[in-house]
């Protein structure tokens, strides 16, 4: 049990009086290990990426991230004290701060935040667009500007929810190779959820199936 | 051809009759400068500055706070009576600051209402002072900040109910906690529009007259009128007002180009709206407190202590003068949002009937006029009419000056761009369509105005009739420059009241003002109502 990076047990989850989106969840994830849950759209899977981050409270049992209790009936750690990387479609970021800022701005004072991002632009093959705007770039760019801002505080953790289904395929598919060679480099563990089965493939070594809220 | 022409034409015109008193007082400049020069310059000039100075910082500074904080509050949490917060926040709006300044020495002077209720519950002395003196420069902010603090608020909260959840949870997870998230993400998003909101302020500030004027602070407002009512100087009194508005001038510059960040907007078409985070127990008391203090100071104070005077006078308030001023009023206010409607119609119209690049700026420099303060386009007005005069009816003495003719056009240069801003919106309603469709039908011209687009634009133009309506009834400085002798509105009875300090008998001029300021109001919440994503 040492090796885990992130245990689930008993998770349930609804959004206010309505039925339960996540059901009896039960999840082990090792420390570099990389999973993906595959399901349709409205499964829950999403949810769960949210209940893990601490986005959402669930209704009854117990997410623990490295042996540290995040969430269960009497403790509920704030999500920014999770240490956990998020990357949705949406890449949210920050339209007034440069490529460079937005990749800062996880990074606590006391760490080299010009090594941290040099390498992570150079990792992430993005070193010309450091003084760019948001909006001065691709939408794959930008997709990678917002993997780097999640990985710079080097989370213990990094959730995918579907981050690349905007974007076209051959755009997709040199995205899921590269993303994933850089996560085996930095050796973070990974939870990605897709509805795509290549996407899965590719990117994790473990295939998980979801649906109306269960692990099946 | 002659009709398009003439169409074109117009905007040229009004603007030229627009400009022409800022015109007046900016060449001043180029004039003769008198002895007085040397007396300002010696003894007051730097007082002017440092006075007007400290007053738009402080009252910048208490805005940014207030109206940012109250924005965020409401914007993202849950709590009980935001619904009601969300709009009753725009309520001070409603109270000109003069009128807040007249109630908050009415309740705050040594012996005002609310030290003698203080002496009153502990059995103090007759000479002990509980509040400090209101009549100061901390005073002033306190009432500047208070009513004009809905400026920030209403930018801040349109720019932050659009800003992304995703944005707010990323921000989350890289490590910042509520509070950080407000002023290390949501702040600097929002800064464009905060600034153009404190400009605004600033510019009110700066343009103000009554509230200054009554605390005795001398800026540059009150320099200009001391200049031309106590030294009959004029020429020094416009070279004074181009200062300020040159200043002015500045403040507009940089709040119109702020309004222009696009950078700091996320154009990201998987936008998803903000939602509210329940707040409970102490969490939420704060909250509530926050948004319910400026409401307290800015707009229930004023107005409990304006009814509890207008009840000590019984219904004495409502005689002959009352009623004479009330019907001034309206016919004068009545009058400009009539012709702001029309002539707002008649220049969009111009603008939609022959589209051109010029023209339409043109008609965008039209609105520059609310920007400019009431005191130095009244200075420009004056002196238009006696060129005016002496150029029309040299044979007579005085026929425009001092007339209700000056006054209605400085009202109308003044609050044009409001009844601008309903029209322009109402014709954005109007599909381009329809026009091709009369046109086809052939109707063109003045029948498509009357016949097609008058009928479809009822309720803009009586939104723009009201919204003018409310602001002519709170102007001071310029009615009472221009106003004509013997002449009095609401506005001037409640200062000259305040100013012999028979505080009682301001009271119903200027419960009448804020009832009436009240109109605008009443839209803007209804469209803060409407205007959640969800």
């Amino acid at each position: 049990m040492d090796n885990l990076i992130l245990e689930i047990k008993e998770l349930n989850h609804a959004y206010g009086e309505s039925d339960l989106t996540i059901k009896d969840l039960n999840l082990n994830i090792s420390i570099g290990e990389k999973v993906s849950i595959l399901g349709p759209s409205g499964c829950g899977k999403s949810t769960l990426l949210r209940l893990i981050a601490g986005l959402e409270k669930p209704n009854s049992g117990e997410i623990i991230k490295k042996a540290e209790v995040m969430t269960n009936h009497k403790i509920f750690i704030p999500p920014e004290k999770r240490n956990v990387g998020l990357v949705v479609q949406e890449k949210a970021l920050f339209p007034h701060l440069s490529v460079y800022e937005n990749i800062c701005f996880g990074i606590h004072r006391n760490k080299d935040k010009n090594k941290i991002v040099s390498d992570l632009l150079e990792l992430l093959k993005i070193d010309s667009l450091k003084n760019k705007y948001p909006h001065e770039i691709s939408g794959g760019e930008q997709q990678r500007v917002a993997l780097a801002r999640s990985l710079a505080p080097n989370p213990d953790l990094l959730l995918l929810d579907e981050p690349f289904s905007a974007l076209d395929e051959e755009l997709r598919k040199t995205l899921y190779k590269e993303v994933s060679e850089v996560c085996s480099e930095k050796n973070s563990s990974i939870l990605l959820v897709t509805h795509d089965p290549y996407e899965a493939e590719v990117m994790t070594d473990k295939q998980l199936r979801m649906e109306n809220g269960k692990l099946i | 051809m002659n009709t398009i022409s003439s169409w074109r034409l117009l905007p040229f015109a009004v603007l030229i009759i627009f400009t022409a008193p800022l015109v007046i007082v900016l060449s001043s400049l180029l004039g003769n400068y008198s002895d007085n020069w040397s007396h300002l310059y010696e003894f007051v000039l730097l007082d002017y500055v440092n006075s007007s100075l400290i007053l738009v910082i402080g009252v910048a500074f208490l805005v940014f706070i207030i109206g940012t904080v109250t924005a965020w509050t409401v914007t993202n949490y849950n709590f009980i009576g935001k619904d009601i917060f969300e709009w009753a926040l725009i309520l001070p709006l409603s109270i000109p600051p003069y009128i807040l300044a007249y109630t908050f020495t009415g309740l705050f002077d040594p012996y005002g209402d609310a030290n003698n209720l203080i002496r009153y519950l502990f059995d103090l002395s007759s000479d002990f002072v509980f509040f400090p003196n209101v009549r100061s420069m901390y005073g002033a902010i306190i009432v500047f900040a208070f009513t004009l603090y809905p400026y920030v608020y209403l930018v801040s909260r349109s720019a932050l109910i659009n800003q992304s959840k995703s944005m707010k949870e990323a921000s989350r997870l890289l490590g910042l906690n509520q509070v950080q998230v407000f002023y290390k993400l949501a702040l600097p998003m929002i800064r464009p529009a905060v600034i153009a909101g404190v400009m605004l302020v600033i510019m009110e500030t700066l343009s103000d007259f009554g509230a200054v004027d009554h605390f005795a602070i001398e800026t540059f407002t009150t320099g200009i009128f001391r200049t031309w009512y106590g030294l009959y100087d004029l020429q020094t009194a416009m070279q004074l007002a181009s200062l300020l508005l040159i200043i002015v001038g500045v403040f507009y510059l940089i709040e119109k180009n702020t309004r222009g960040g696009s950078i700091y907007t996320s154009n990201n078409s998987n936008f998803s709206p903000n939602l509210e985070d329940n707040l409970q127990g102490f969490k939420a008391l704060i909250a509530f407190l926050i948004c319910f203090i400026p409401i307290f100071i800015g707009f229930i104070i004023p107005i409990v202590e304006l009814s509890f005077w207008a009840y000590e006078v019984n219904l004495g308030f409502f005689n002959d003068r009352f009623i004479s001023n009330a019907m001034n009023t309206l016919s004068l206010s009545l009058g400009t949002g009539i012709i702001c409607a029309g002539l707002a119609l008649l220049i969009n119209f111009s603008v939609r009937f022959k589209p051109n690049k010029l023209v339409e700026k043109l008609s965008s420099l039209l609105s520059l006029g609310y920007a400019v303060p009431g005191l130095i386009l009244a200075v420009g007005m004056v002196q238009l009419m006696v060129y005016l005069d002496t150029f029309l009816f040299s044979s007579l003495d005085i026929v425009l000056t001092g007339s209700i003719f000056g006054l209605m056009i400085a009202y109308v240069i003044k609050t044009y761009a409001l009844a601008n801003s309903s029209i322009e919106s109402g014709y954005q309603r109007i599909s381009n369509s329809m026009d091709e469709s009369s046109r086809l039908l052939g109707i063109s011209g003045w029948r498509m105005l009357i016949n097609v687009h008058s009928p479809l634009m009822k309720t803009a133009l009586l939104t723009s009739v009201l919204l003018v309506m409310s602001d002519v009834v709170k102007e001071l400085p310029a009615t009472l420059i221009l106003r004509p002798f013997n002449f009095e509105t609401l506005a001037v009875s409640t200062y000259t009241y305040a100013s012999e300090e028979r505080m009682l008998q301001a009271a119903a001029p200027a419960i009448a003002i804020v009832i009436i300021g009240l109109i605008p109001i009443i839209f803007l919440s209804k469209m803060i109502r409407s205007s959640r994503p969800n």
